[in-house]
């Protein structure tokens, strides 16, 4: 049902592991036919080297102000029921999530195609940043600059 | 953000304004600190940005991969500051 007010949403900074199952039923109802998940894991690779984990960090409150406008985007755009959105923070060992999204709908095109929206726009938007460490360094991941207003012409350049 | 008080018809001299200043990624491990910034009236984001360049010579290159927010929302760097403002700058994000 379109328009629903998205006041049961959960959305999540957390520090513990990620209860994948907590927030799947947190999102499924008796009037969902549908709960698409996407669960967003740390690799043990990247640009061809092993990695060994990742640190995260956030600009928290600004942060969860981005997910819940990516939120309040999808019950926009899409006939969903419900959302949850936890993002991991601090270090993060090999196969464990950094990122969990569930998305309930009465049925299934909603939900995967916000779930897909979700997780691609809080990969441009959210200010969260990973540092990846391999055995002979470590690096901050490369990342989206996300959408910023354009300057205005009323300021003066900075000297 | 609401400007409690002010009135932009009494010119002022060079009245100071106080910011809240926040680095994160790659920016925070050259300007490691967060505090807070008197700024003359009238400050922009990048005057801001400037002055860090000039304690922190090392941030001037990442000034074009870097988006500047105030009040937890993204903005050009020709914003103007008031007192108040929380204002970072934020290196190219990687969250998921």
């Amino acid at each position: 049902m379109p328009g629903t007010l998205p006041t049961d949403d959960l959305f999540l900074l957390i520090r513990e592991p990620i209860d994948h199952a907590a927030l799947v039923a947190h999102v499924r109802a008796a009037e969902d036919g549908a709960v698409v998940t996407f669960d967003g894991c740390v690799r043990n690779h990247s640009h061809g080297r092993r990695t060994l984990y990742l640190d995260y960090e956030a600009y928290e409150s600004m942060a969860l102000a981005k997910i819940r406008e990516i939120s309040a985007a999808i019950h926009e755009k899409f006939a969903i029921h419900r959302v949850a959105i936890a993002h991991r923070l601090g270090r993060l060992q090999i196969g464990e999530t950094s990122v969990f999204i569930a998305v309930s709908a009465p049925h299934r095109p909603a939900a995967f195609d916000a779930c897909r929206f979700a997780i691609d726009t809080l990969k441009r938007t959210v200010p969260i940043w990973k540092k990846e460490y391999f055995e002979d360094g470590a690096v901050w991941a490369d990342g989206e600059l996300p959408p910023a207003p354009p300057d205005t012409q009323i300021a003066k350049p900075a000297s | 953000m609401l400007q409690r008080g002010y009135n932009f018809s009494v010119p002022t001299a060079s009245k100071t304004i106080r910011v809240k200043v926040l680095f994160f990624g790659r920016l925070k491990e050259i300007a490691d600190r967060s505090e807070d910034v008197e700024l003359t009236e009238g400050a922009s984001i990048e005057s801001l940005f400037a002055r860090f360049v000039a304690r922190y010579p090392e941030l001037a290159r990442y000034r074009g991969s870097v988006v500047a927010s105030r009040n937890q929302e993204f903005s050009a760097w020709t914003t103007l500051l008031h007192s108040g403002d929380e204002v970072a700058f934020l290196p190219p994000v990687s969250g998921g």
